[in-house]
């Protein structure tokens, strides 16, 4: 690991506008519009849960993955125009390039988490649990990691200029599927099978416990875990074999 | 500049023993056996698809040989990397369009363990002025002084460069070999230009279909294909006669011009002189060009 190497990654992130509008604004914004929808005025479920934490929670998480995932997936530009080639002919090994890109995909999942707790807790008036509120961010935080994989393998299968189209449609896929959009309770069953084989899924449970006692955190964490282990070991794989030239 | 040339068991800056590779049916590497000392300036020459590229990825572990071998300074190439001895330029190595030309060479230098100052780098290369310039919004010519000052700024003993001076032009590659000259290093270039070779090379090794097919100086090469050309006028000529005339290696007739390639030149032109019609006889050296043009399609045609 090389710290000049995260730094400069950082900065390169932060020239991105594009970038930043939509791993950070935009779920901050769907927030503020689906709480103002569904959830104004203390609004709550039958069961009584608050919608607006629901949505918080919800959009935390949407923003999170996909900030990770693009943040990771963008290592196809650099294996489309020849800069892993140049960085092979450094001293520094593809593990410290990959666990830069795993690093720099992390902190780009903080500030949409940041934004849309700092809107839930002042704007919405959403009251949590100090545990709660801990598990909505630093929980939602670490359970974006299997997503910050998942990027990198994506970033080092695809061709540089489908990028975009393939990054929206996962995002979006992912969204709905993991119930972010929609809450999974609604789906009918085969949909919900569907649903709980997606890492998202299990995401949105790990932020739900953030709620209440949800007796899948345990389970939420282990598909997590496992996906970021497979979705690790063959980005690992991709990247040896990629360096080769065809 | 205090270099410790690191020296291999033989002294070898570079070694490739039957170096080899195939992609697909494709053998663009077919046994290649390379020996550079420290210090050498070495021009790999040859036309497109001759396995220069292939056998400079081999040779810098960019890409694994099917058979042979690769040491520099007697470790294997990752090593040698690692080691901080080798900086490369390739052909198709990008730079990043959101850095600076400055963040690009600092970079570089924070991944070495002991690189020279940014700063000098930048200036040894030519690109000081253009520091705090956007990758993006360099010319080709410029991107190429880049990749060059990040080859540098390693303080390798070994530099390995793909096509330098392409995209340059022709003041800025002057300046360029310039500046490579004042760098005292192990030199490895593969180059399309034979003045380049010509000018800045103490050696150099031509290849063609994936095979070395001539290594030595300028001069050596220039002598492995024979001699002399000679150009004359000749009434009526006839090829066939032209051809058995002692110390003549090919024949081309244009018109009543004859351009006899000479093994021996001073028999030939008694020879010629039989016929009293000869006359505007030139002799001349074959040049690089022809050495390479004869090299690189002999047999090709076959």
């Amino acid at each position: 690991m090389n710290a000049q190497y995260l730094l400069l990654e950082c900065r390169r992130i932060m020239r991105s506008g594009r970038f930043l509008i939509f791993s950070m604004v935009m779920p901050a914004v769907l927030f503020v519009l689906l709480v103002g929808m569904y959830g104004g005025n203390g609004s709550t479920y039958e069961d009584g849960s608050s919608v607006a934490a629901a949505m918080m929670v919800s959009m935390g998480a949407f923003g999170a993955m996909s900030a990770a995932l693009s943040t990771g997936a963008r290592v196809a530009v650099e294996r489309g125009n020849g800069w892993q080639r140049q960085l092979r002919l450094t001293p520094m090994s593809p593990a410290s390039y990959l666990y830069t890109k795993l690093i720099v995909a992390m902190l780009v999942a903080v500030p949409s988490i940041a934004l849309v707790s700092v809107l839930g807790a002042t704007v919405e008036g959403v009251s949590l649990s100090a545990g709660g509120w801990v598990m909505a961010t630093a929980g939602l935080w670490l359970g974006a990691i299997p997503f910050a994989a998942l990027g990198l393998l994506i970033g080092l299968s695809i061709p540089a200029d489908s990028l975009p189209s393939v990054m929206g449609l996962s995002s979006m896929v992912l969204g709905m599927l993991g119930g972010m959009w929609i809450p999974a309770q609604i789906a009918p069953d085969w949909l919900s099978a569907i649903m709980k084989a997606t890492p998202s899924y299990w995401f949105t449970q790990l932020g739900q416990s953030a709620l209440y006692d949800n007796k899948n955190l345990l389970t939420a964490i282990a598909v997590l875990a496992a996906y970021t282990i497979v979705a690790g070991l063959l980005s690992a794989r991709r990247f040896v074999t990629s360096a080769q030239r065809a | 500049m205090t270099q410790t040339a690191p020296t291999g068991t033989d002294g070898a800056a570079v070694r490739l023993t039957g170096l080899r590779k195939s992609f697909g049916d494709v053998q663009a590497v077919a046994g290649v056996d390379l020996h550079i000392a420290a210090g050498e300036v070495v021009a790999l020459l040859g036309p497109n698809g001759a396995g220069k590229s292939t056998t400079v990825d081999m040779l810098l572990g960019l890409s694994t040989p099917d058979a042979g071998e690769v040491r520099i300074f007697g470790r294997a190439p990752r090593k040698a990397i690692g080691d901080g001895l080798v900086g490369a330029m390739l052909q198709d190595a990008a730079l990043l369009d959101d850095a600076t030309v400055a963040e690009s060479v600092a970079l570089v230098a924070a991944l070495h363990r002991k690189p020279m100052p940014v700063a000098d780098a930048l200036a040894a290369a030519g690109v000081a002025d253009l520091a705090a310039r956007r990758c993006s919004k360099l010319s080709g010519g410029q991107k190429q002084r880049v990749r060059f000052a990040m080859a540098l700024v390693a303080d390798p003993d070994l530099l390995v460069l793909d096509e330098p001076t392409v995209a340059m032009d022709v003041e800025t590659r002057r300046d360029f070999w310039q500046t490579m000259h004042k760098t005292r290093r192990t030199v490895l270039f593969a180059t399309h230009y034979l003045d380049e070779a010509e000018q800045f090379a103490d050696r150099v090794v031509l290849m063609r279909e994936g095979r070395v097919i001539a290594d030595g100086s300028v001069a050596d090469i220039r002598a492995h294909v024979t001699g002399r050309r000679l150009t004359a006028v000749v009434d009526a000529p006839d090829a066939a006669r032209l051809a058995a005339l002692p110390g003549v290696t090919d024949v081309d007739v244009r018109g009543n011009t004859i351009t006899l390639g000479c093994a021996d030149s001073d028999l030939a032109v008694r020879a010629l002189l039989a016929d009293p019609t000869a006359r505007d006889i030139e002799i001349t050296a074959m040049s690089l060009e022809d050495a390479f043009l004869a090299l690189t399609t002999e047999g090709a045609t076959r």
